[in-house]
């Protein structure tokens, strides 16, 4: 089975190339390609990570080309960690497949949209493949293509146009972070296998500083791919793109490959303490940051992204804190929750034709499929005991705790309550109360799109027994086999953090029951409160205009710069020596005035020189 | 024979000579230029008999050869004179300022 | 047969004028076709080339040689002549760049069939400019590589001057102008090397160069001649790479010179003045390339800045590619710079990859000229609409030139960076700077006419057939060396490990 697991990726990328060819197909029969070639993915996923819990892995290489001595190789490679990644990876995908069958029903490039997710889907699947940095460079990179693609799928709307170029770009700026750790690491390790750059940080061959600058700058990468704070403001952009698109990428995979990058790497950022802090205070400040912006955010999709930066930053926050287990426990839950509420939410998108929270409500008794399942993903990010959020968000916390992070710990709590808060904010705004927008077309989603939705509905709730105090810690048995050293197996520190964190997500839950359920709390109570800070929230914090006068404007002010300099400095500099030449000229012209009688003044003049010169040097010019 | 030296003569060629030069060099009027050209010729013809007459070995050669320069100069002269009618009345000038097509 | 197999390469381009010469003038159609087939023969001879070309071989291969002039120099101590022979012939790096000229000759001629006017002059011209080139790779000695440095330029100045845009004359003469100053300071050059060695021939010239300081003392050369030749060289290169501030003159050929001529220009004249700088700059004065490495490593990063910066404004497609070149030739310098294999494997795989690449643009930016008669950015918006395969291409020209992966533009900044970073670290942290700049300048110009909301375009039809051709051939060569660069790297390693024996890296 293993060795046939090279042909995980190549599925999806047959799916593209296939799908190019028949572009122009009317036919919506060719989605069965891509479901049923990433359906092969799955399958051979599943066995790849069957295989691998029972112990076994797998890493083939060959040269690819060489610099000098030193070869650059090429291959792939299988151990827990990424086994794990390639069942949720082809998971995900083919049950997005599936439901895009449904949603993108209709529309004329209906083709062109599954080659696109079979490009992203391959280069996903390569990515958690790879066993070198640079391979996984170069497929994180193709990833950031295919997110590209998608998210600007509907060319024609300007703001899918400036949402694409700016995921690109902001990822851009991580991934050449990432390029320089990589490179720096590679002069100091010689290679960029995993293997022999853990085993170079193990024998202590690189210095400290240089340790924590590469981890950092592998960590950018990171930053620029999870939106983790500073570079977060592509994401919730990012929900131009269809909604399946959101739910596979920018929910589910390629934003955990910056959580997902960070655990392969887990042995060179344990070897740097500051490292560490770095990684767990940005994810820390970024899960708060980002939750209180979930606070307010009127549509739907954006409460979504702003809820899955927050969710991010606790990822980072567990890998940070130590707690390697606890990270991927969340990656992979989140991952099933994640994309239940984003298909649900494109499932109630597809209904109303809105996405504006405040043009829905009293969808329950509509859809009464998708509504149940929104509520099972709703609970489960609230981490309610008993589904998979919980238990995850509770390790997390735990870990956090146990490494001495208090005051991370603490905004942690916050951000759960926040969480909780704004997911039922959501729920109730969506869900219950009177219809506050035309509801007369309204009808459950077909089949294709509900049937994706129950298996996550299923998983996001079984997916937390993964790794259980009551039940047994699978995952940290199952990850122990990798090639990260698990500095202590189990994080469940003093026994009242559950019932800390299940206190603030049920608080939250309360809370928003109590506002937007019950109307006991007037709904403008906090904003008329606190205007200024509810002002500042509602904007996220100013920070793309923040951005847009800083950097966007200093660039562009750059530029112009560097046009004036070009036209006036460089062109002047032309222009000067061809007015130079062009004054010579005039002078030798003004000498050639057709006058006769000047010529022969001047000749008699030379000859006359000429003559005394013969005189004065006694016949001999040397 | 004669007590009249040969640098006299020279002297006398070299003021004529350079009367002429200065005349076709400045003077605005085509013929003044020819006729000082004509002076520039005739100060050549006395260098050429005052040669003649007081080299180491004198003969006639020098006085034949300025025979020759009259007959050129003349016709010259009438060339000249033709080349000037022509274009005073193609331009109703005999200006040497205005004649500067070269340049045109 | 191999024995005259390189003569007959460069001289090939010179069948087409020959059949041309026969060709009643107004014959349009048929014209175009020997345009394209005239430019296969050479391809067809360079292939066969390639064929007889040993890729692991060392040195020279296919080497030609005859005297050609011989003149003498009276001296006191007896008569000494001076032979000037006809050398040929093709190592790793001459050979990819022979080929590159010929495919990418190929699909220009096959872009030409958007010329207006006077095809039978422009594909004589034409010709005589692909001869040039083939002959300037394949040159030997420094009299001929001149003799087809300045073949290059003549044909190169009409074609600008006569079918060109708007002002073409302006731009001719630009480019007249600069070239002629650059090859005059390199005739100079040349001739000073030539006085003091006796020899022209480059391997002569190497093993001269590299003699102890004590012996070439003897000869009349100081290590400040050296210096001084190898910058000469450097400023002479500089104009045809270009080098900023000496750019201005290419970015006005690129917006003013027909498409196809700049596809040529761009993929392959300026790439002259990479190969220059590695045969001669490194080639003949390694110890003084070496310590001029953290200046050219500079030169390099501020091309690479100063190029993305002023293409992220510009409102021309074709200006925007413009100060990309100028910004991709950075990385050429930076690749240089490096003094490693890597980076110098990086800098020739540049001046491959963006051959192909500045190829493929400029035959796009040809289509845009032919379909709405602008390129202007604000002209177009929403082209995928009407044009998928042309926005298709177009993206995918765009994305290999900011890097992606899988593409050939990825395989040579990697390589010039990771060479960079090895020897200049803090210099290499800032030229990363360009990458980002790269992404948002492309995406800017790319996005801005493909994506959006569509604007009407006189006559939008998609890619025709003929179009495909060379969009195809040269997007599935971007992809084959990013995907397999071990061809390209193989081939060129035995070269440039032996100009690297001399820089002593």
């Amino acid at each position: 089975m293993l060795q046939n697991s090279w042909l995980i990726p190549l599925f999806p990328l047959l799916s593209f190339v296939l799908l190019l060819f028949f572009r122009k197909s009317k036919s919506e029969g060719t989605a069965w390609i891509g479901v049923s070639l990433t359906g092969l993915s799955l399958i051979l996923s599943i066995g790849v990570w069957i295989a691998v819990w029972q112990g076994e892995g797998i890493k083939v290489e060959g040269t690819w080309f060489e610099i000098g001595e030193r070869a650059i190789t090429m291959g792939y490679e299988v151990n827990p960690l990424n086994a794990l990644m390639l069942v949720i990876v082809s998971l995900v995908s083919f049950l997005v497949h599936l439901y895009s069958k449904g949603y993108m029903h209709g529309d004329e490039r209906f083709p062109v949209f599954f080659a696109y997710l079979g490009l992203f889907s391959f280069a996903m699947l390569g990515l958690v493949l790879s066993p070198n940095l640079l391979q996984l460079y170069m497929f994180w990179e193709l990833v950031g293509l295919g997110s590209f693609l998608l998210i600007g799928f509907y060319y024609f709307k300007p703001e899918a146009k400036a949402a694409a170029k700016k995921a690109f770009v902001m990822t851009r700026i991580g991934d050449v972070g990432l390029f320089i750790g990589m490179v720096l690491l590679f002069w100091q390790v010689g290679s960029f296998e995993y293997d022999e750059i853990f085993a170079s940080v193990r024998n202590g061959d690189i210095s400290s500083g240089m340790l924590t600058l590469t981890a950092l700058c592998i960590f950018v990468g990171a930053i620029g791919k999870s939106g983790q704070l500073p570079l977060h403001t592509w994401l919730p952009d990012a929900m131009e793109g269809p909604t399946p698109v959101s739910a596979l990428i920018h929910a589910a995979t390629m934003v955990a490959a910056g959580v997902y990058l960070v655990a392969a790497m887990y042995p060179l950022f344990q070897a740097s303490e500051t490292a560490l802090t770095v990684v767990a205070v940005v994810g820390g400040v970024t899960a708060i940051f980002a939750a209180s912006i979930g606070l307010m955010q009127k549509d739907i999709k954006r409460v979504l992204a702003y809820s899955t930066v927050s969710q991010l930053g606790y990822m980072m926050l567990a890998l940070g804190a130590s707690g390697y287990v606890a990270g991927i426990f969340h990656l992979t839950t989140h991952a099933f929750f994640k994309a239940l509420l984003f298909l649900a939410a494109g499932s109630v998108i597809h209904a109303v034709h809105t996405q504006n929270i405040e043009e829905m409500g009293g969808l329950w008794k509509k859809l009464r499929l998708t509504a149940p399942l929104f509520l099972i993903g709703a609970l489960a990010i609230s981490g309610v005991p008993l589904l998979s959020g919980f238990f995850s968000k509770d390790e997390i916390l735990a870990s956090t705790y146990a490494d001495g992070r208090y005051g991370l710990f603490w905004l942690a709590v916050v951000a759960a309550f926040m969480t909780a808060f704004y997911m039922f904010r959501l729920f109730f705004l969506v869900f219950t109360g009177k219809p506050r927008g035309d509801q007369s077309g309204v009808h459950e989603s077909p089949s294709v799109m509900t049937l994706p939705m129950i298996v996550l509905g299923v998983l996001a709730i079984v997916a937390g027994y993964l790794n259980t105090a009551w039940f047994g810690t699978f995952l940290t048995d199952y990850l122990a086999g990798g090639p990260v050293e698990l500095a202590y197996g189990d994080h469940h520190g003093p026994s009242w953090i559950p019932i800390v964190a299940t206190a603030a997500s049920l608080l939250g839950i309360g809370l928003a029951y109590l506002i937007y359920q019950k109307g006991a709390l007037s709904r403008d109570w906090i904003t008329r409160s606190l205007p200024g800070l509810s002002n500042v929230i509602y904007n996220k914090w100013y920070v793309d205009e923040g951005y847009y006068a800083t950097f966007v404007k200093g660039t562009k002010g750059l530029s112009k710069l560097g046009v004036l300099f070009d036209k006036y400095v460089v062109d002047g500099m032309v222009a000067a020596v061809v007015s130079g030449v062009q004054g010579l000229s005039k002078l030798g012209s003004r000498l050639q005035n057709g006058q006769v009688q000047s010529y022969g003044t001047f000749a008699i003049f030379g000859i006359v020189i000429l003559l005394l010169i013969v005189a004065l040097t006694g016949g001999y010019f040397t | 024979m004669s007590s009249v030296p040969l640098a006299a003569y020279l002297m006398l060629a070299l003021i004529l000579f350079c009367i002429g030069l200065f005349g076709a060099l400045t003077k605005r009027n085509a013929v003044i230029v020819l006729i000082s050209i004509e002076l520039m010729l005739n100060a050549v013809n006395i260098n050429l008999v005052a040669f003649a007459k007081y080299s180491i070995n004198p003969g006639l050669t020098g006085q034949i050869f300025s025979l020759f320069t009259i007959t050129v100069a003349a016709a010259e002269a009438a060339v000249g004179l033709a080349i000037l009618i022509a274009l005073y009345r193609n331009r109703q000038t005999v200006n040497v300022d205005e004649m500067d097509t070269m340049k045109r | 047969m191999n024995t005259w197999l390189l003569s007959i390469l460069i001289l090939s381009p010179l069948l087409g004028i020959l059949v041309l010469i026969f060709t009643p003038s107004q014959d349009e159609k048929s014209i175009k076709w020997i345009g394209i087939l005239g430019t296969l023969f050479p391809l067809g001879t360079a292939l066969v080339t390639l064929s007889a070309f040993n890729a692991s071989g060392e040195g020279l291969q296919l080497a030609e040689k005859f005297q050609w002039v011989s003149y003498e120099v009276f001296q006191s101590n007896g008569d000494v002549s001076y032979p000037i022979f006809y050398e040929v012939g093709v190592n790793g790096l001459s050979m990819v760049l022979i080929l590159l000229t010929t495919v990418v000759s190929v699909l220009a001629a096959i872009a030409s069939f958007s010329i207006k006017k006077d095809w039978k002059s422009y594909f004589i011209l034409f010709f005589l400019l692909e001869m040039g080139m083939i002959g300037v790779f394949a040159a030997q000695n420094l009299f001929l590589f001149f003799i087809f440095f300045e073949i290059t330029l003549i044909p190169m100045f009409f074609l600008i001057g006569r079918w060109g845009y708007l002002e073409k004359e302006k731009a001719a003469y630009s480019f007249l102008i600069y070239n002629g100053v650059g090859s005059a300071i390199l005739l100079i050059a040349f001739v000073a090397m030539f006085m003091k060695t006796g020899t022209m021939n480059f391997e002569q010239l190497a093993y001269t160069f590299s003699l102890p300081q004590s012996e070439l003392n003897e000869m009349n050369i100081t290590r400040n001649f050296k210096m001084g030749m190898l910058i000469a060289l450097l400023v002479a290169f500089a104009v045809k790479l270009p080098v900023a501030p000496l750019h201005s003159w290419m970015v006005r050929v690129h917006v003013q010179a027909p498409p196809p001529i700049v596809m040529l220009h761009s993929g392959i004249l300026l790439k002259i003045g990479a190969y220059g700088l590695i045969v001669f700059g490194a080639g003949l004065f390694p110890d003084q390339f070496n310590s001029l490495a953290f200046i050219i490593g500079w030169f390099g990063v501020i091309n690479l800045l100063y190029g993305a910066f002023l293409a992220l404004t510009q409102r021309d497609l074709k200006r925007v590619l413009a100060y990309s070149s100028v910004s991709h030739m950075g990385i050429v310098l930076i690749g240089l710079a490096a003094l490693n294999e890597a980076g110098m494997t990086g800098a020739v795989f540049q001046v491959v990859s963006h051959g192909l690449i500045s190829a493929l643009l400029f035959f796009l930016v040809g289509v845009l000229y032919d379909r709405a008669g602008s390129s202007q950015l604000k002209d177009f918006g929403g082209v995928a609409k009407r044009m998928p395969i042309f926005a298709g291409v177009l993206l995918a020209g765009g994305l290999a030139s900011l890097g992606l992966p899988g593409m050939s533009g990825f395989i040579s900044e990697f390589m010039a960076f990771l060479g960079l970073f090895e020897t200049m670290p803090v210099l290499a942290a800032v030229g990363a700077l360009g990458l980002i700049l790269t992404a948002i300048y492309v995406l800017r110009a790319v996005l801005a006419i493909t994506f959006g909301a569509e604007k009407e375009l006189s006559n939008a039809h998609d890619l025709s057939s003929t179009e495909r051709i060379p969009a195809f051939i040269l997007l599935a060569a971007i992809l084959f060396i990013g995907i397999y660069p071990a061809w390209l790297s193989d081939m060129l390693r035995p070269t440039l490990d032996s100009i690297l024996l001399g820089l002593g890296g």
